[in-house]
């Protein structure tokens, strides 16, 4: 293989970490969800970039699908790090707050029918098995591969949750909390879907809302957050991965048979 | 197999020290300080591909890794502390930096059907992120409810 003798590669890359950590992170405030630019979005759309000049070729972009996983297995490795030291925390707060982590699986349920609908393919299993962060990306690549339709999916996800995440849950937050009758404890436990952005654009609508319950919302959100991220990747490869397998076979089971039956009808 | 190691060493080397740079940079942090928790996540990540390699269990590689990362790192277990104070030195969001530039460069291969999702992907997202800040939102409620604590 020798990945690591791919200079031009590494150097292009090194270029990039330069430039986008200089550039730095900066922040957009849209009502009260704030769009977070950091330079890991510079650095993907700036990658992407390069790969349409002549500094890049065909050979650089197979290797670096390769270095991706391989990278990955580093990123793992700081989060379990930080995982590890609030051990006691996470089982100090106790079951409830575990349990509330199955209602990730209403993603694939809402998501998928409407993926499916919309004609999608197998990339359908990639955007809705889960919120598709880092975790579930690299759990995507492991299983499928970077540049299979699952994996083009979770990054599709992936890019938008990076780009309109924050916002979106900073918005919805403070619509649903203010017009359901679900009490704002409840979507405090549910800010915490596993990204530090969203969890506080989420939680920081639900305090501007509820100011008496601040400190409440805070600490229920940031627990929520800690267990999603322990918990996350575990619950995507037992139960979400292969529940948005059988569900996914079994909407285009429906599609297929509607489509033949339709083929017959019009023949 | 030592042959697959020794690439993967050389290759862990050459990410870790792009890391450095952009946590040089972005977080303010001096190479030489975040070096030992570097070299603490490139061991912890060559131990779980091994074991990923070694073991008959279909588990992801980065499975085994989360696990042998939580358990270095539990409060303790012998050598936690150093472990957690060198790997903080190491920001996140400067390991992911590098990781994303090679992901940006390898999807360019695929852009022509990426681009194809557009409008739909942006549909799915947003439903995608609905369904789990709702779905969680309707469990926490039913608990707390059972709880008496609402």
């Amino acid at each position: 293989m020798n990945l690591w003798k791919d200079w031009r590669l590494h150097v292009v890359v090194l270029g990039i970490v330069i430039v986008t950590e200089l550039i730095g992170t900066h922040k957009v405030s849209i009502g009260s969800g704030v769009i977070l630019l950091l330079p890991m979005l510079y650095a993907i759309i700036i990658g992407l970039g390069v790969f349409f000049t002549p500094v890049v070729k065909e050979k650089q972009s197979k290797n670096a699908e390769t270095l991706v996983f391989l990278a990955v297995s580093l990123l793992m490795a700081k989060f379990g790090v930080t995982i590890g030291p609030a051990v006691n925390t996470i089982l100090e707060v106790g079951p409830a707050l575990i349990l509330q982590e199955l209602g990730h699986l209403a993603t694939l349920l809402i998501a998928l029918p409407v993926a499916v609908l919309l004609g999608l393919k197998r990339e359908s299993i990639g955007m809705t098995h889960s919120i598709g962060r880092e975790p579930n990306v690299a759990l995507i690549m492991d299983k499928y591969g970077l540049n299979s339709p699952e994996g083009r999916g979770v990054m599709s996800i992936y890019i938008f949750g990076t780009i309109f995440g924050a916002v979106f849950l900073g918005l919805i937050s403070g619509i649903l909390a203010t017009i359901t009758p679900l009490h704002p404890l409840a979507f405090a436990m549910a800010s915490g879907v596993g990204s530090g952005s969203m969890m506080a654009a989420a939680s920081g609508s639900l305090v501007s809302a509820f100011p008496n319950l601040e400190k409440d919302i805070v600490a229920l959100a940031g627990a929520s957050n800690l267990i999603s991220t322990a918990t996350g990747l575990y619950v995507s490869i037992f139960i979400a991965l292969p529940l948005t397998e059988k569900f996914y076979a079994f909407l285009t089971k429906f599609r297929d048979k509607k489509t033949a039956s339709k083929v017959k009808v019009e023949g | 197999m030592l042959r697959t190691i020794q690439e993967w060493i050389m290759v862990f080397i050459i990410v870790g020290l792009i890391t450095l740079v952009g946590n040089w940079i972005g977080y303010s942090v001096m190479p030489v300080k975040a070096i030992p928790g570097i070299i603490v996540l490139i061991l912890i990540s060559l131990a779980g591909l091994v074991l990923d390699k070694v073991l008959p269990f279909k588990v992801p590689a980065i499975a085994y890794i989360s696990i042998i990362a939580i358990i270095v790192s539990m409060p303790g277990v012998p050598g936690s502390e150093q472990v957690v104070k060198w790997t903080t030195d190491v920001n996140l969001l400067a390991i992911t930096t590098p990781i994303l530039a090679y992901a940006g460069i390898a999807i360019g291969r695929s852009w022509a059907d990426f681009a194809k999702l557009g409008w739909r992907s942006i549909i799915v997202g947003m439903l995608v992120l609905f369904g789990t800040y709702l779905g969680s939102a309707v469990i926490a409620e039913f608990i707390l409810r059972i709880q008496g604590i609402i």
